[in-house]
């Protein structure tokens, strides 16, 4: 009972700057209420007074009801709204109420991103020491309705200028345009995530657009930010064992889910359709003082096109995880599909991942292997030399009375590799009250040692043809290993410094730079040390 | 869950529930804030405070209370036994594009019998949640919010 009264006299002191009527009611009983020393009522006109006493209270219960059914705004710590908000019926909160009375797609907007650099010193002689810009990623997600959520990606890679210059060129009389563009070296725009979402429940959600290829677990989680070392791992970015160099998206459709058990802890899934890799040429043209022209043309399989499926059949991927706590993890996932465009013989790919992680205090251990398989590349390779005679693929130049260079690149029968990171977490008491920790609510050293290793069996180095007839294709076998010791620094969550020595080698007398997509290595160095120092953050 | 059917679930023991709404003064804040050491990454202007008792004997405390995830503020319901300790915790509402798995009842657990001298740090004594590590530290503030919200207010010791 006593609980009861005080319910009651808090609630109207909680609601009493909203509800200045409750304060005339009160105020208006109490005029109402005989003044000390008048004279004494009956019993009858104290029973309709307490009658009248009891109605004005449940008329005040009933209008604090629906002061506490729509409370207050929530207001920022730094700063309070600008415009008050209309609260929804029935909502906790002001974060609640937005999501009720949500105006447009846009008030619910939220931009984000990261953004990474690194320092490099090699003892490789053609890369010697540089800063490579990473990436900058602006990434914006919005809840378009309830169950409906969008989230969009955009990558600037090693991106610092495009400048398009077109005008209009007067010469002698006559009239003529000229046409040039420049643009950072290297360098990439890519929309890496593109998607809408629609959860018809927490284990099934439809998910469309250009979508992340749910094989391995870096592709899904290749964010710069998220890492502790400051080179992406080799079998998804530098030796690319996975079809396509990660961040690996592709246009499609498919769900997800996660499914919560008690006993045997949380499984997740993602399975997609989609338009997938294909074989894709980079052609670079060079003219010759006397007049001819020499075209190379590097055919390498790619992400699929956002427009027209050039290989008329579509792949799929899915992965399954499974997670009997926090913080372990195991993953199998897969990809198929036909990765040769439709003037070429149809032949498939395959690839197959396991990947895991372990928790165990400050103690983390992770890892992924991959393994790829191109069939029928020797077809391939005749197919295109068939069409090259027949005119049937587009180089932009003309074939027959041009010079043009084949290099089919990456391409191997079987490509195959891992990496395996352990991670230790510390932060030493001494320097809690330094810079390094005083401002900071859980700063953290990481100790970071990665090994990776990849095979390519098979290997395409060279393809010669006379005519539509492929004349030889030279093949080896290679592998490439890498060690990686780092120390990382991170203030908060979203920012890490990232301090790294690694050792990169392959087989002796060969070059790192035929196997790798980041060494710039002359023929003969096969081992690369190399020191790192790279920043990253998230917002 | 609605911030109604909270106490219920988080204190089925529970025969009676009370409801009181408190608002957010600059006295209460500073207190808070006294008790945390730090400021939360937002105030609420008010505070829903639900009593639960079995019988005559008190059994706790259900506060409704918000910490910023990345960008968005996640909505908890935190149970506190009068020892202030947590008893239990339940979100209810989570609007980040990713890290969602804070909502997970495996992940809340980590928190049962934890109190305002624990640290409640990924790392520490919670485990984190790969990708969520933001909604995993904001989790942390909310349950010392919550204790010290009620301390505050004079409900807890």
């Amino acid at each position: 009972m006593r609980a009861s009264v005080r319910v009651v006299t808090e609630d109207i002191v909680a609601s009493s700057r909203r509800s200045r009527t409750i304060a005339a009611v009160l105020l208006g009983s109490m005029l109402l209420a005989p003044a000390p020393g008048a004279r004494a009522a009956s019993m009858e006109e104290l029973e309709q007074k307490l009658k009248g006493l009891e109605e004005q209270m449940r008329t005040l219960k009933e209008q604090m009801e629906q002061t506490k059914s729509a409370p207050p705004p929530t207001a920022p710590a730094a700063q309070a709204p600008a415009t008050p908000v209309p609260v929804a019926p029935g909502a906790t909160s002001l974060s609640e109420a937005l999501a009720a009375a949500r105006p447009s797609v846009l008030s619910d907007f939220r931009l984000g991103g990261y953004l990474s650099s690194r320092f490099e010193a090699s003892d490789l002689k053609n890369l010697n020491n540089t800063f490579t810009f990473r990436r900058f990623v602006l990434s914006g997600d919005a809840t378009i309705a309830e169950k409906f959520r969008a989230y969009v990606e955009l990558e600037l890679e090693r991106f610092t200028e495009l400048e398009v210059e077109r005008k209009t060129v007067s010469e002698n009389g006559q009239q003529g345009f000229s046409q040039s563009i420049e643009g950072s070296n290297n360098s990439e725009v890519s929309l890496e995530q593109a998607w809408m979402q629609f959860e018809l429940a927490k284990w099934l959600r439809f998910r469309m657009g250009n979508i992340l290829v749910p094989v391995g677990r870096f592709n899904i989680n290749h964010d710069d930010n998220l890492w502790n070392l400051p080179r992406r791992s080799l079998v998804d970015r530098g030796v690319p064992v996975l079809p396509s160099t990660a961040a690996w998206s592709e246009v499609g459709l498919g769900f997800n889910g996660d499914v919560a058990t008690d006993r045997w802890g949380t499984f997740s899934y993602q399975i997609y359709v989609m338009n997938g890799v294909a074989l894709d040429s980079s052609i670079e043209t060079v003219a010759r003082g006397s007049g001819e022209l020499e075209a190379e043309v590097e055919i390498q399989p790619r992400r699929g096109t956002g427009n027209l499926d050039v290989k008329r059949d579509k792949a799929g991927a899915a992965r399954i995880a499974w997670s009997p706590s926090i913080g372990q993890e195991l993953g199998l996932s897969g990809y198929y599909g036909r990765y040769t465009p439709d003037f070429l013989p149809s032949e498939q790919l395959w690839a197959i991942s396991v990947d895991g992680k372990v928790t165990l205090g400050p103690f983390e251990l992770e890892g992924e292997y991959v393994r790829t398989h191109f069939s029928g590349i020797s077809r391939v390779a005749q197919g295109f030399a068939r069409s090259v005679v027949n005119k049937e693929f587009g180089t932009g130049t003309a074939p027959l009375e041009a010079k043009i260079d084949f290099e089919l690149s990456g391409l191997a029968d079987t490509k195959q590799g891992y990496w395996i990171e352990a991670r230790y977490r510390f932060f030493p008491n001494f320097l809690r009250d330094t810079i390094l920790g005083r401002s900071f609510d859980n700063p953290q050293f990481i100790l970071v040692a990665r090994g990776e290793q990849v095979w390519l069996d098979g290997l395409v180095r060279q393809i010669d043809f006379e005519d539509t007839m492929v004349t030889s294709i030279s093949r080896e076998n290679r592998f490439v290993n890498r060690m990686t010791l780092g120390l990382a620094y991170r203030p908060v969550p979203l920012i890490v410094f990232q301090a790294a020595f690694e050792r990169t080698w392959t087989d002796s007398g060969k070059s790192l730079a035929a196997v790798t997509n980041f060494l710039p290595a002359r023929t003969t160095e096969n081992i690369a040390n190399t020191f790192l120092f790279g920043a990253a953050f998230g917002f | 869950m609605q911030a109604e059917e909270a106490p219920r679930q988080l204190f089925p023991e529970a025969s009676e529930i009370t409801e009181r709404t408190i608002p957010t003064t600059p006295d209460l804040q500073q207190r808070v804030r006294a008790l945390l050491s730090r400021p939360p990454t937002l105030w609420e202007t008010a505070y829903r405070v639900f009593t639960a008792k079995q019988g005559a004997s008190l059994v706790g405390f259900v506060i409704v209370v918000e910490e910023i995830g990345k960008h968005r503020p996640i909505t908890y319901a935190i149970a506190v036994k009068p020892d202030g300790t947590v008893q239990d915790a339940a979100v209810l509402a989570y609007r980040e594009a990713y890290g969602g798995q804070v909502r997970e009842r495996r992940f809340l657990r980590q928190y049962v019998g934890k109190g305002l001298g624990d640290s409640l740090r990924a790392y520490q004594d919670i485990r984190n949640i790969a990708g969520a590590t933001l909604s995993v530290e904001a989790t942390g503030r909310a349950m010392k919010k919550a204790i010290a919200v009620l301390k505050a207010l004079g409900d807890i010791k």
